[in-house]
C-alpha cells in the first residue's frame, strides 16, 4: 500500500521541509481567517495528502490521495469566499484540476488493465504489451502539467494562487507543484520506461515555452501574488527543461549526462520549492500589512518591515539565479546539461537545442528585471499609499515562517554537496549510473559538469570571495571617517512625493513595448485639462490592461465553441412541428436516395441531381427564410 | 601567484587610465581640447575627500549597495585568464559564474536607482532592467560557442587554450562570436550607440540615471564598479578573441595585453566618435545582431565544422 524506496523519502523531505516553516507563518496569519477550524482542518489534510501521494505504491492509492490533494487545496482557495472573483477562481482551479485527473484516471486504468490494486512494478509489464506508448505517455503529460502548470495548461495559476490565502498560496505554489513532478518522475522511469525521443524533445520545447510564457507574463502583472503565480509557470518550465534534456540524453544512450540533467531538474525543484515559498510569505506578509495586492499601492516598506523585506530580497536574488544563491547553482547545472548537447551526434538536435539555451539564457535576464520591480517598487523608494504608510512588521510566527524558509534557501546553497549525493541516489535507485564522483572529483568544494569541456563552479568559494571583499570595502569606509548628510533626494527644483517615482507600469514599459505584439495591451488613457489650455491637465490617468495569450486564444475560443454548438442545439430543441415533419420527410428521401446510390447503382449525375434535390429541400423546408 | 597578484594590481590600477584615455581621444578626434588622461584618478580622489550625501528616503540598500555593485566585480577581477604563459590562474570558475556575478553587481545597481523615489533611478533601472534582459541570451550563446572551440568553460582555461593552439579551422565561428561579444563589451558598459556615459540628459541616460542621487564616496565606488567592469570585458576580449602574445617573457607578455587593451579602447572611442546614440527601442535590433552573430558562430561550427 504504501512504498518508501528513495525517491519517495526525497519528496517527503520535500514537503516536509516546505511545510514546518509554513505551519509557524500560517498560524501567525490565522487571527485573519474567519472560518479558523474549517482552514485548520483542510490545511492539515492538504499536507497529509501530498505525503500520501508521494509514498503511495498502488495506483489506488495514488489517485485516492490525488484527489483528496485536490479537493482541499480547492477548499483552501475558497477559505474567503466572499468576492465572486474567489469562487470564480476556485470553479476555474477545480475544473481545470479535474481535467488533469481524468487523463490520470484514464491513464492508470489502461496501465493497471482496471486492476487498480496493482503497484507500478507491475504496471511496468502491462504497459509494455500496450501498442500505443506514446497515447500514454499524452495522458501523463495533460495529468501532471495540468497540476504543475507548463503551457498551454498553465491558465488557472495566476488566478487561484492570490486568491488563496498567502500560506496556502506559498503551500500550492511551493510544494503542490513539486508533488506534479515527483508524478512524472514517478511514472515516466517506473512505468513507462523506454522513452522515444521524441518525448524528451516534446517536453524540452514544453518547458521552453513555459519559461518564457511565465516570465513575460509576470513582467506585465501587478498584482503581487499573480505575479510570482507567473514565476511559478516560469520555474515549472526551467525544471521541465532539465527533465527534456535528461530524457533526450537518456535515449540517446548518454547515460552520465542524463544522469546529471536529472540531478539538475530535481535540485532546481528543491530550489524552487524554497524561494517560491519564501517569496508567497513575503508577499503575504506586505498583503497582510496594506490589504492590497496592488504592487503600485506599496512602496517603502524596508524601512517598516525589515524581516520581510531581507528574507524576500534573498528570495528575490536566488530565483533570478544570481551567484551565489541555490536558483543560480541549479540554473547552472541545467545550463551545463545543455552545453553536453555539443556530444550528441544528431546534427539537427545539436541544432535546435541553442534555442533553448536561448529561451533559459532570456528567461533568466526577463527574470532579474522582474524582481528588480518586484522588489524594488514594493519595499524601496517613498510609499505609495496611505495603507503602505502605515504598515508594520508582521508578528513573531510570521517572521520565524520566513526566517526558518530563508534557512532552508540558505541551507541548499550551502550543503549543495549533500543535497546532490541524495539527488544522485535516487538517481541510482531508479536505475542510472551514479555520478556523485564524477560531479565532484576532488573534494566537495568544487562542482564539475559532466559535460565534455564543462564548467567548474565552487559556490562557498565565492560566497567567501564576496563576503570577504564586500567586508574589506566596508571596513575601508568605515575607517575613511566619512561624514553623511541626510538630505532629500534632488528632483529639478521639485519636491519628491509618491507620485512623481516610477510605478511598475512604467517600470515594465519598455518590456512591454518591445513584446507588443505578444502582449498586444489595451491601454486606458484619460486626460481632463485645465480650461482654455492642451498643455496642462488636473487629472491624469493611465492603465494597461494584458490578457494572456493562450487565455485569449486558447480557452476562450473552446468556450465560444461551445456557446455556439449549445446554441444549435437549443434551436434544435426548439423548432416548430412542422418543421419537425419537414425533418423526417427530408431524412426519409435521404435515406430512399442513399440506398439508391450507394447499395443499388452508382453514378455521379445521379448523386449531383439527388444532392441538388437534397440540399434545396433542406433549405426551403427546414432552414427557411432567414429573419 | 606574484604574478597573478601583480597582474590584478596593475588592472585595478589602469582601469580609470582607460576610461579617461577614450574620453581624451574622442575629444582630441572632434578637435577639442583633451583632457587629461589621469582625469580619472583626479576624480577618484576628489569624490573621496567629500562628504556623502544621503536622500531622506533611501533605505539602507543606499548604504549596502555599492559595495555589492563593487564586490561581484572585484571578485571576478580574480578569475581572469592569466596574461602570460605559466602564469596562476583560478581554475574553478567558469564563464557562466563570471556572467551571474556581472548580473549580480547590475542586479543591487538597479536596486540603487529606485531606492532614492528619483524618478529618474526609475527611469535609469528600467532602462537597464530591458537591456541587462536583452545582452543575457547572446552572452550565453557567444560563451557556449567559445568554450567548443577553446575547448573549456572555464574562462582561464579557455585563454590558455586558445593561445596554445588557435583554432584555424574555426575562424569562421571564431570571428562571429567575437563580433557577438564585441557588441556585448559595448551594451554591457553603456557606451555610445547603446548609453551615453556622458551626458546628464533624461532623454538618453542609462547608467547615469540610476546613480545620479548619489554622491561622494559611494558614488567614487560606483564610478570605480563602472571602470572595473570596463577593464573585465576588455581584458576577456583580449584574451579569449586575441590570443596571442602570451608564450613571451611577463613583462613583454604585460605589454602585449595592455597594447590590446589599449586598442579596444581606441575602437571605442573611434566608434563612440562616429557613430550617434540609438533610440531606446532601436538597442534591441543592435543585441539582435548579437544575438545572430552568435547562434551563426554556432551553426557554423556545428554545420561548417568552421
Amino acid at each position: 500500500m504504501f512504498q518508501f524506496d528513495t525517491l519517495s523519502l526525497l519528496f517527503v523531505f520535500l514537503i516536509l521541509i516546505g511545510a514546518i516553516p509554513n505551519i509557524f507563518y500560517s498560524y501567525g496569519y490565522l487571527p485573519h481567517i474567519e472560518r479558523k477550524v474549517h482552514y485548520q482542518l483542510h490545511y492539515f489534510a492538504f499536507i497529509g495528502s501530498m505525503i500520501g501521494v508521494v509514498i503511495s505504491a498502488n495506483a489506488l492509492m495514488f489517485l485516492l490521495f490525488w484527489e483528496l490533494m485536490s479537493l482541499t487545496s480547492w477548499q483552501l482557495v475558497l477559505t474567503e469566499a466572499k468576492k465572486k472573483k474567489t469562487i470564480d477562481a476556485a470553479r476555474f482551479y477545480f475544473l481545470m484540476t479535474h481535467f488533469g485527473f481524468l487523463f490520470l484516471l484514464l491513464f492508470l486504468l489502461i496501465a493497471t488493465d482496471g486492476n487498480l490494486e496493482l503497484g507500478f512494478a507491475q504496471m511496468q509489464g502491462i504497459v509494455g504489451r500496450f501498442a500505443y506508448p506514446t497515447l500514454l505517455f499524452f495522458f501523463i503529460i495533460l495529468g501532471f502539467l495540468s497540476k504543475a502548470g507548463a503551457v498551454p495548461l498553465h491558465v488557472w495559476l495566476p488566478y487561484a494562487h492570490p486568491e488563496a490565502p498567502s500560506p496556502v498560496s506559498a503551500l500550492m505554489s511551493g510544494v503542490m507543484l513539486k508533488v506534479a513532478i515527483y508524478g512524472l518522475f514517478r511514472f515516466l522511469f517506473d512505468v513507462l520506461y523506454p522513452w522515444p525521443l521524441e518525448w524528451g524533445v516534446l517536453i524540452l520545447v514544453i518547458g521552453s515555452l513555459s519559461s518564457l510564457v511565465g516570465v513575460l507574463y509576470a513582467l506585465s502583472e501587478h498584482d503581487i501574488k499573480a505575479l510570482l503565480a507567473n514565476h511559478s509557470i516560469e520555474n515549472i518550465g526551467i525544471i521541465l527543461i532539465g527533465f527534456g534534456m535528461g530524457m533526450i540524453f537518456e535515449s540517446m544512450h548518454l547515460k552520465v549526462l542524463s544522469s546529471f540533467a536529472f540531478i539538475a531538474a530535481l535540485f532546481h525543484t528543491f530550489n524552487h520549492m524554497s524561494f517560491k515559498s519564501l517569496l508567497f510569505m513575503g508577499a503575504g506578509a506586505v498583503l497582510h500589512q496594506t490589504h492590497t495586492k496592488n504592487i503600485e499601492k506599496y512602496g517603502g516598506l524596508i524601512k517598516a518591515m525589515p524581516v520581510t523585506a531581507l528574507t524576500f530580497l534573498l528570495a528575490s536574488i536566488s530565483i533570478s539565479a544570481l551567484p551565489p544563491t541555490n536558483g543560480f547553482l541549479s540554473e547552472w547545472m541545467i545550463f551545463q546539461s545543455m552545453l553536453g548537447s555539443s556530444n550528441l551526434d544528431n546534427t539537427s538536435l545539436k541544432l535546435a537545442i541553442p534555442f533553448a539555451i536561448f529561451a533559459l539564457a532570456m528567461t533568466g535576464g526577463l527574470a532579474i528585471a522582474c524582481f528588480v520591480k518586484a522588489y524594488g517598487i514594493t519595499f524601496l523608494g517613498l510609499h505609495r499609499s496611505s495603507n503602505a504608510k502605515h504598515a508594520h512588521e508582521v508578528n513573531r510566527l510570521m517572521r520565524l515562517g520566513m526566517i526558518l524558509m530563508a534557512a532552508v534557501v540558505i541551507s541548499l546553497m550551502l550543503f549543495m554537496p549533500f543535497y546532490i549525493g541524495w539527488f544522485d541516489r535516487v538517481l541510482t535507485g531508479l536505475g542510472h549510473l551514479s555520478i556523485y564522483d564524477k560531479i565532484f572529483p576532488d573534494g566537495i568544494w568544487h562542482m564539475h559538469s559532466v559535460a565534455i569541456h564543462g564548467g567548474v563552479v565552487s559556490p562557498l568559494f565565492l560566497l567567501a570571495a564576496l563576503i570577504g571583499i564586500t567586508a574589506l570595502l566596508m571596513y575601508g569606509y568605515k575607517a575613511l571617517h566619512v561624514k553623511e548628510r541626510i538630505h532629500r533626494t534632488w528632483s529639478c527644483g521639485y519636491r519628491t512625493s509618491a507620485r512623481t517615482q516610477y510605478s511598475a507600469t512604467g517600470f515594465a514599459g519598455p518590456i512591454r513595448r518591445f513584446f507588443g505584439w505578444l502582449y498586444k495591451p489595451h491601454e486606458h488613457f484619460s486626460k481632463k485639462d485645465i480650461e482654455g489650455g492642451s498643455g496642462k491637465f488636473v487629472d491624469l490617468h493611465y492603465e494597461v490592461h494584458i490578457k494572456p495569450l493562450f487565455e485569449a486564444t486558447l480557452y476562450e475560443s473552446v468556450g465560444k465553441a461551445v456557446n455556439r454548438i449549445s446554441y444549435w442545439i437549443y434551436r434544435f430543441a426548439h423548432f416548430e412541428q412542422i418543421r419537425y415533419a419537414a425533418m423526417i420527410f427530408n431524412l426519409t428521401l435521404m435515406v430512399l436516395f442513399s440506398y439508391r446510390i450507394f447499395a443499388h447503382q452508382f453514378s455521379w449525375p445521379t448523386l449531383a441531381i439527388e444532392g441538388t434535390i437534397m440540399l434545396i429541400s433542406i433549405k426551403i423546408l427546414i432552414i427557411g427564410e432567414k429573419r | 601567484m606574484t604574478i597573478y597578484l601583480m597582474t590584478i594590481a596593475i588592472l585595478l590600477l589602469i582601469a580609470p587610465l582607460l576610461l579617461s584615455f577614450i574620453k581624451a581621444l574622442k575629444m582630441w578626434l572632434l578637435y577639442k581640447k583633451p583632457i587629461s588622461i589621469f582625469q580619472g584618478y583626479r576624480n577618484f580622489s576628489k569624490l573621496m575627500q567629500k562628504e556623502t550625501l544621503v536622500s531622506q528616503e533611501a533605505s539602507i540598500i543606499t548604504r549596502v549597495a555599492p559595495f555589492l555593485v563593487l564586490s561581484p566585480l572585484l571578485a571576478t577581477l580574480l578569475f581572469l585568464p592569466p596574461v602570460t604563459h605559466g602564469a596562476f590562474y583560478v581554475s574553478f570558475v567558469d564563464a557562466f559564474t563570471i556572467t551571474g556575478l556581472i548580473s549580480l553587481s547590475t542586479f543591487f545597481l538597479m536596486l540603487l536607482g529606485l531606492d532614492s523615489a528619483s524618478s529618474f533611478g526609475g527611469m535609469g533601472s528600467s532602462r537597464e532592467a530591458f537591456i541587462a534582459a536583452l545582452v543575457e541570451p547572446a552572452m550565453v550563446l557567444t560563451i557556449f560557442s567559445v568554450s567548443m572551440m577553446a575547448g573549456d568553460l572555464g574562462v582561464g582555461q579557455a585563454g590558455a587554450n586558445l593561445t596554445a593552439h588557435f583554432p584555424k579551422e574555426h575562424t569562421a565561428s571564431f570571428l562571429f562570436a567575437g563580433i557577438s561579444f564585441f557588441i556585448l563589451l559595448v551594451a554591457e558598459n553603456g557606451r555610445i550607440p547603446v548609453d551615453n556615459p556622458e551626458t546628464h540628459l533624461e532623454l538618453t541616460m542609462v547608467h547615469e540615471a540610476m546613480i545620479l542621487d548619489i554622491s561622494g564616496v559611494y558614488l567614487a565606488i560606483v564610478e570605480a564598479a563602472s571602470s572595473v567592469k570596463f577593464i573585465i570585458f576588455s581584458s576577456l576580449f583580449a584574451s579569449l578573441f586575441m590570443p596571442f602574445g602570451m608564450q613571451f617573457g611577463f613583462l613583454a607578455a604585460l605589454v602585449i595585453f595592455l597594447a590590446k587593451l589599449f586598442l579596444i579602447a581606441t575602437a571605442i572611442a573611434v566608434i563612440e566618435v562616429n557613430t550617434a546614440k540609438l533610440r531606446l527601442f532601436k538597442v534591441p535590433n543592435l543585441l539582435g545582431i548579437a544575438i545572430v552573430f552568435a547562434f551563426l558562430s554556432l551553426i557554423t561550427f556545428y554545420v561548417l565544422g568552421a
